[in-house]
């Protein structure tokens, strides 16, 4: 258990406007956390607050009992805890390999960060043959692979997606989300904001549903199908 | 014919330098996403601060032109945050504002000018002198060929910067998502105010060259900001590369205006041209961003 990412009570939000009222919730590594939720419910935000993309205006978030929660992005990314954004955006006009450094930004070590590039560059092989090419002239999924590389260069112990299919082909999500398993299978904890539950639910170890900025479940995925007026109320079914 | 070879010599080697001094312009644009009317303002300073190194200090413009560059910098690097803070104000019309910030600050600086030193035109003067070189029917001045040499080795470091360290990656990067960037780990607001600085630089140290071959006075800030508009928005605001293309293009233009046409026609025809491909591409010839 001590190797969790916790969120204690958190509230937060943009500018003056407090969105988040409170959440609690937990992701261990080597499972797929997901978190549900209608528009505006505060998913998106909840993740930007843990990766210290948006401050924290009460509560907690502690990684194996060292304190996230008031520290800066890159600080939080050398803690092991890696943001990758809504369709996994990569940056259009710099190289695959150049997106890869950039995931390393954070880190001081450039021969550790090299080396990264180029085991993950060997290990994605199509990246190998792209690498000097513009990321944004590659494929949708080419990005997203591009995308899920880039996160995993500073080794993070958890990664955070926030809605990986957000504007992808019906094809292409059920791709995306079988990459998202195989982050679980190399030991790396999974937190998923998604609003395709139809794909998302069967990988999902853990779920939790927002709604208004609260937390209205939290539960197995057999929990969750088991309770139909939930299913009915934020799933749509 | 040599006449007409003569002035494309004349424009290029003039339009190098205008290219070097709108490619900090354009990385302001691309990253702090501010058009700073004054460009010119940094530019006629530039060239005051190469005077005055040389009237105080007896500096050659060409080895104060570093220092110049450095203390520029940094007033770009106290300056930074103040612009960066105005464009992303949730405030109505950040844009606007930055742009009447910059405004304002162009006016303060030739007003400035104006009041420290009059209207007098001073002359920077260097030990770079000599007989032009003669290349065939075409006699290069040394001066401007230095000025130009200076000017290309500027645009070259700052190329290297961009494309070869980790601090130009991270620049490129904020220039096409400042969000996804900050997820990254860089330090966006901070790292904004280092290439205001950078600008700032820059574009001064471009300001001693174009003192030595053009003298300096308050109001040629007006006419280096135009000079800058027009060569960043015909290579594409924000496109680093195309004011290569651009800035020679203008050169060689107003160097063939101001022979065949006439001098008083050179803004004409200028703005004519701008105004062409506006209408034709209004992303700029050259489209890629940084």
């Amino acid at each position: 258990m001590s190797e969790s990412l916790e969120v204690e009570d958190l509230v937060t939000g943009y500018g003056k406007q407090e969105i988040v009222h409170g959440v609690s919730l937990a992701a261990r590594p080597g499972r797929i956390t997901c978190i549900f939720g209608p528009n505006g419910s505060g998913k998106s935000t909840v993740i930007k607050a843990i990766a210290g993309a948006l401050p924290v205006w009460s509560g907690e978030i502690r990684l194996a009992d060292r304190t996230l929660s008031g520290r800066r992005v890159h600080e939080i990314v050398r803690e092991g805890v890696v943001l990758m954004p809504q369709g996994g955006g990569v940056f259009p006009r710099l190289s695959v390999e150049e997106n890869l450094r950039m995931g390393g930004y954070s880190i001081a070590d450039r021969h550790w960060v090299d080396s990264r590039v180029e085991a993950l560059i060997g290990e994605f092989e199509n990246l190998g043959r792209r690498r000097h090419v513009a990321a944004g002239s590659l494929s949708g999924g080419e990005q997203m692979m591009v995308a899920i590389a880039r996160a995993l260069v500073p080794e993070p112990r958890f990664v955070l997606l926030d809605e990986p299919s957000a504007g992808l082909s019906p094809a292409m999500v059920h791709d995306t989300i079988e990459r998202v398993r195989t982050l679980r299978d190399r030991g790396v904890g999974v937190l998923m904001v998604e609003q395709n539950i139809r794909e998302a639910l069967p990988v999902a170890d853990h779920i939790y549903v927002l709604a208004g900025g609260r937390r209205q479940f939290g539960g197995s995925p057999e929990q969750i199908r088991d309770d139909a007026q939930l299913m009915s109320l934020y799933m749509g079914g | 014919m040599d006449l007409f070879l003569q002035a494309l010599a004349n424009g290029v080697l003039i339009g190098g330098i205008l290219a070097c001094l709108t490619i900090g312009f354009q990385l302001t644009f691309g990253v702090l996403h501010v058009i700073d009317f004054a460009v010119g303002g940094w530019v006629m300073l530039g060239g005051y601060a190469g005077y005055w190194a040389l009237t105080l200090l007896g500096l050659d413009p060409f080895i104060s032109l570093p220092l110049v560059a450095v203390v520029f910098a940094l007033v770009g690097r106290a300056l930074g945050p103040l612009i960066y803070h105005v464009r992303t104000s949730r405030y109505a019309r950040p844009d606007l504002m930055a742009l009447a910030l910059t405004f304002g600050i162009f006016i303060f600086m030739r007003g400035g000018a104006l009041w420290l030193w009059s209207f007098n035109s001073r002359n920077v003067d260097t030990a770079i002198a000599g007989p032009a070189i003669q290349l065939g029917p075409v006699a290069l001045p040394v001066l401007r060929v230095v000025a130009f040499a200076a000017a290309a080795a500027l645009s070259l470091a700052v190329f290297l910067f961009l494309y070869r360290t980790r601090f130009g990656l991270a620049v490129r990067a904020v220039a096409q998502s400042r969000e996804n960037a900050g997820l990254m780990g860089v330090d966006v607001p901070r790292l904004s105010a280092q290439v205001y600085a950078v600008y700032t630089g820059l574009t001064a140290g471009v300001g001693v060259l174009l003192a030595t071959i053009y003298s300096v006075n308050p109001d040629v800030g007006v006419r280096y900001t135009l000079f800058a508009f027009f060569v960043a928005v015909l290579a594409g605001l924000g496109s680093v590369g195309g004011v290569l293309v651009a800035g020679l293009f203008l050169g060689v233009v107003e160097s063939l205006v101001a022979i065949y046409v006439g001098i008083s026609y050179s803004h004409l025809v200028i703005f004519g041209a701008l105004y062409a491909v506006l209408l034709i591409s209004p992303q700029g010839i050259l489209r890629r961003g940084l």
